[in-house]
């Protein structure tokens, strides 16, 4: 009987992945891949290093599976939330910082020419805003904006408590609203 | 006015654009997996449970390894000053040695 493996949870694949299973790995890399390259893209700025820091993270899950422990009471996404920030900031210490990717779809077709141009300066203002952020400020407002996880989701990964990360989270907006003045 | 500076940034960070995924990007990671040993993480028990499995002797090869084992147990435990046998030759060497010792 054919194993349907999207009906599968996350824990129910890694107990899988944990015996070896290659379609079940499959499906976890299937499922999860998206979400983590986006992250990792924040981060780097650069497809080709953020497919690598994706890959890196998945392979390090596939060697060593039992890495993730069901009983620690952590959801699957959000330990390699932690495992793939780490990876990307570890990364940017051993690298210079990228510039923004030009390949970056900064402009909606649907808009007119002056509109489009101002969007994309208010993004380019805003990505350069956020990467001069200090790094744990620049996390949480990746994973609360971008990856839409709650503010008690982003503290796990974060590995800090829910007050720390909002205070963090507004530390980070006064940051953005000092340098963004121009475009607010 | 702060208001709605708070306001604009809020919806300027939710319209953040994101990179699409390259769609082979998985497909590309669970191919790579399949070239990659997995890491054993074996428990002691296991591994002496894997070790013992390996060891498909019949019975009576059981009987003659105890016995082998049993012997040599008592071999090494008999002390050798016990043997009369032993003391014998002891003699003898030690006779021939004095006797060559007188052709000297």
């Amino acid at each position: 009987m054919a194993v349907a493996w999207p009906e599968k949870e996350d824990h129910e694949l890694l107990a899988l992945v944990q015996d070896g299973s290659h379609p079940a790995f499959a499906e976890l890399v299937r499922r999860h891949t998206e979400r983590y390259y986006r992250l990792a893209f924040r981060y780097l700025q650069n497809r080709a290093a953020a497919e690598d820091m994706v890959q890196d993270a998945f392979l390090k899950l596939w060697e060593d599976p039992h890495k993730w422990q069901p009983d620690k009471n952590t959801k699957f996404t959000t330990w390699f939330y932690r495992v793939v920030v780490n990876l990307c900031l570890d990364w940017q210490k051993k690298k210079q910082p990228v510039e923004l990717n030009e390949d970056m779809p900064l402009i909606d077709d649907r808009e007119g020419a002056d509109e489009a141009m101002q969007r994309k300066q208010q993004q380019i203002a805003l990505e350069g805003a956020i990467a001069a952020l200090p790094e744990r400020q620049r996390t949480a407002i990746n994973l609360c904006y971008d990856e839409g996880l709650s503010n008690q989701d982003a503290a796990n990964v974060m590995a800090i408590n829910l007050k720390a990360l909002q205070s963090l989270v507004m530390r980070a907006k006064t940051s953005l609203k000092e340098r963004l003045k121009n475009y607010l | 006015m702060s208001e709605y500076r708070d306001e604009k940034l809020e919806s300027l960070l939710r319209s953040r654009r994101n990179q699409a995924v390259n769609p082979d990007l998985a497909a590309r990671i669970a191919l790579k997996a399949q070239t990659i040993p997995q890491v054993q993480n074996i428990s002691l028990w296991q591994s002496m449970r894997q070790l013992f499995a390996e060891f498909h002797l019949p019975k009576p090869g059981y009987v003659l390894a105890s016995a082998l084992v049993l012997g040599m147990v008592l071999g090494f435990n008999t002390s050798p000053d016990s043997s009369p046998t032993q003391d014998a030759n002891y003699t003898t060497t030690q006779s021939m040695i004095a006797g060559d010792e007188g052709f000297l």
